[in-house]
């Protein structure tokens, strides 16, 4: 496990399935039309039961860069944070990573939650680059724990090694 | 969409597209001559005779284009002449969206019978991973991506789901052979074997799991399963995205390198023997130094090490052979199959034509995944439904998950009432155990109680006010092993689950006196009896709402009446299975 210190708070890197994790909220990449589709989704709508989606089916439409909060229905999470994410190549990629992000941990804070968990946002089916998305959610997440927020950690959560090493190497100082 | 951002999608199609002009893919875009020869390779054109945009050298010049106006001189001198010309609007993208993944399985038999070499199938590789990477692309071949990439499996099947399935065929296969040693191992170090597979076995067809598993104990193998990096299908492969090829590869080998085993068996599938054996190190751009193969190759080579030993006359049906596309054409395993068939059948006749020329079972390439273009797939399957009638074969017989869900939809479409299997369930049905290696091994006397019922000493409480409902629910469960005890209304129940601590209570509703929804909720209420895992036996599939709404934990199960009995034993097991892999995770 690799371990960042940001004052007292700490951002930690593991490696498992953030759908399956026991921590306050942790973060999903969410369509436009608030559909939980697939792969994470998939595994949100089966875990946690209907009640995701149905509060989802309420909020309608989530524009690229902003944040809604659900409950976790019977995943061991609490609540989910969806935020929706770069998708596919667009323009201006990293700025519409990072506003993700803070409008993620803003939620967390309403929400005043201690601890939250991140994927590499959009780096497997929407290609967002590994690299680019760790250098993003590294100084995003660093700038908001040095000021004033609930959250005392803050999880990156590789699936597995090809997501691990990169982000293993932002927080050991590019090295 | 506003056309901004179709034109900086197109800008990125062309920046993906410089990177991938390898020399045999600028081979295949100058080296057509137009010659027709491939056309009377291909099934889409066989079956659209009178449509020119389902030959193999249209749907290529789609790619042509592209490269030519960006790329070769000739297009920038002539762009007019050369047919040089870019997409331009969003139309255009699904125009080239529908051709690349709907009229084409990528079998490469177009490939194969071209003079001049072009590679066709891989140039509608490419052009499916230029507009993946932008976002255009049918939604199932979105679905399944997303799946791999985020599950690890291209069905997104859970961890949990594919440990209960590998558990349940584990008792099932102990039980058929009376061996505790039969039971399959989940990450075993060191074993000689590691054994990976296709999820439709996880999630459709466990029983090939279970065959497999007969064969390694038959043949008294060393091996295991991972439970992780198990799906040794790619996606990539078929959405042109070589990112998710190298990550899904690298996920196998990584297990495989972790639990220290000397040889990766991939299990009977085309796609993922392709992608698993031959494209995936170069797509994880690892160097490889160990070992793979099919599970044909192993099941043969038993048969000649004489670690097991079959009866060909098992079966007493006729049986043809169908060649996966990626495994022919693409891996050149022609031969081993039809060996191995030869060995375990005794009445087998070739389609023809067959091997490297045989014809896709038109599910290919990611085809069964794209619902949209069902109808032209199962017209194009005429050529196939017309060679498997012409042998007269009861049995289609393929080496390939992929094959077996093409193969059927089509013998279903076209009526032709045969059935179709894999060389795993043919050589576990006609094993002789009593010849195999296994039986002359020295026993390993196995100290077990005695086995394994699904429902062995579990004790269940039976609520419900039918005495006859109360008997039928008995006898099922005592029959699968339970320990019964009855209860006629609500406050009989609580009395009893108070009293007897159940492992388990199956509850009416709807009952005279204190009814089951009550009943539910003071169980439900009391720390003594909260804990005990109930299932819903109900006709009255309405309350489901009411129970599911109360301010308590929700029932383990739910069913409605009436219930049948293999379904019942199924679901309390598998409530069963799930508190124990909770209280063990």
């Amino acid at each position: 496990m690799v371990e960042r210190r940001v004052g007292d708070k700490v951002i930690r890197l593991i490696q498992g399935d953030i759908t399956d994790m026991e921590v306050d909220a942790f973060v999903f990449d969410l369509t436009a039309d608030c559909k939980l589709g697939s792969g994470y989704g998939g595994a949100i709508a089966t875990r946690g039961g209907k009640a995701v989606q149905d509060q989802l089916g309420a909020v309608g439409t989530l524009p690229t860069g902003e944040a809604v909060v659900t409950t976790g229905g019977n995943l061991k999470a609490k609540f989910v944070i969806h935020v929706n994410g770069p998708k596919f190549h667009e323009p201006d990629t990293a700025g519409k990573l990072a506003r993700s992000v803070q409008a993620a941990l803003r939620r967390a804070d309403e929400k005043g939650l201690a601890a939250l968990a991140f994927p590499p946002i959009g780096t497997g089916l929407y290609q967002v680059p590994l690299d680019l998305c760790a250098k993003v959610l590294l100084e995003t997440v660093g700038t908001h724990l040095g000021g004033r927020t609930s959250l005392k950690e803050v999880l990156f959560v590789a699936l597995d090694s090809r997501e691990y090493a990169p982000f293993a190497k932002a927080m050991n100082g590019g090295n | 969409m506003s056309s901004n951002e179709t034109t900086y999608k197109i800008q990125v199609m062309r920046e993906i597209l410089a990177k991938k002009l390898t020399r045999p893919v600028v081979g295949s875009l100058v080296g057509c001559v137009h010659c027709g020869m491939c056309n009377d390779a291909c099934h889409y054109v066989i079956t659209h005779p009178d449509d020119p945009k389902m030959t193999p050298s249209y749907k290529a010049d789609q790619l042509r284009k592209l490269f030519k106006y960006n790329f070769d001189w000739t297009g920038k001198a002539f762009p007019w002449w050369v047919g040089a010309k870019e997409p331009i609007s969003d139309a255009d993208l699904d125009a080239l969206k529908d051709i690349a993944f709907g009229t084409c399985t990528n079998c490469r038999r177009c490939t194969l019978n071209c003079p001049m070499g072009v590679d066709t199938a891989t140039l509608n590789r490419l052009m499916r991973g230029l507009l993946s990477a932008v976002g255009v692309m049918p939604e199932g071949v979105r679905v399944v991506s997303k799946d791999q990439w985020e599950i690890g499996n291209q069905m997104g099947v859970l961890k949990e789901d594919y440990l209960d399935t590998i558990e349940w065929m584990s008792d099932e296969l102990v039980n058929e052979v009376g061996d505790p040693n039969a039971r399959i191992q989940i990450d075993k170090p060191g074993c000689d074997v590691i054994y990976t597979i296709n999820p439709r076995e996880a999630k459709y067809d466990p029983r090939t799991i279970a065959a497999a598993a007969k064969i390694f104990w038959a043949a008294g193998e060393s091996w295991t399963m991972p439970s992780e990096g198990w799906d040794q299908t790619n996606f990539g492969l078929f959405s042109g995205d070589d990112q998710l090829g190298g990550a899904a590869a690298k996920r196998v080998y990584e297990k495989m390198k972790g639990l220290d085993a000397k040889l990766l068996v991939i299990s009977e599938c085309g796609h993922g023997y392709r992608s698993t054996r031959c494209e995936g190190p170069n797509w994880a751009g690892i160097d490889q130094d160990w070992n793979m193969e099919s599970s044909v190759f192993t099941m043969l080579r038993y048969l000649k090490e004489g670690r097991i030993k079959v009866d060909p006359t098992k079966l007493g049906k006729r049986v043809t052979y169908h060649d996966s596309c990626n495994l022919a054409r693409s891996c050149g395993i022609t031969e081993e199959p039809r060996e191995l068939l030869r060995a375990v059948t005794t009445d087998f006749v070739e389609m023809t034509p067959n091997r490297a020329e045989n014809y896709c079972c038109t599910g290919g390439g990611g085809a069964m995944s794209m619902s949209e273009y069902t109808p032209r797939r199962l017209r194009s399957a005429k050529v196939k439904a017309d060679q498997i009638v012409a042998t007269g074969a009861k049995v289609v017989v393929t080496s390939c998950h992929n094959c077996v869900d093409g193969l059927s939809d089509l013998i279903k479409h076209y009526k032709l009432g045969c059935e179709v299997k894999q060389l795993v369930d043919l050589v576990a049905d006609a094993l002789v155990i009593e010849e195999c290696a296994v039986m002359k091994k020295p026993k390993v006397v196995v100290e077990m109680p005695k086995p394994a019922l699904p429902l062995h000493g579990r004790r269940i409480l039976v609520v419900d006010d039918e005495p006859d409902v109360r008997t039928f629910l008995r006898t099922v469960l005592e029959d699968a092993g339970a320990e019964v005890s009855e209860a006629a209304d609500g406050d009989q129940a609580i009395a009893a689950a108070r009293a007897g601590k159940p492992d388990m209570i199956t509850l009416d509703l709807s009952m005279q006196g204190k009814d089951g929804i009550e009943a539910f909720a003071e169980l439900r209420s009391d720390p003594g009896t909260r804990d005990i895992p109930v299932c819903v036996v109900t006709g009255h599939p309405e309350f489901r709402k009411v129970i599911y709404s109360r301010a308590v934990p929700p029932p383990e199960g739910y069913m409605d009446k009436p219930v049948r009995d293999e379904e019942l034993v199924d679901n309390l097991r598998r409530i069963f299975e799930l508190r124990n892999h909770k209280a063990h995770a």
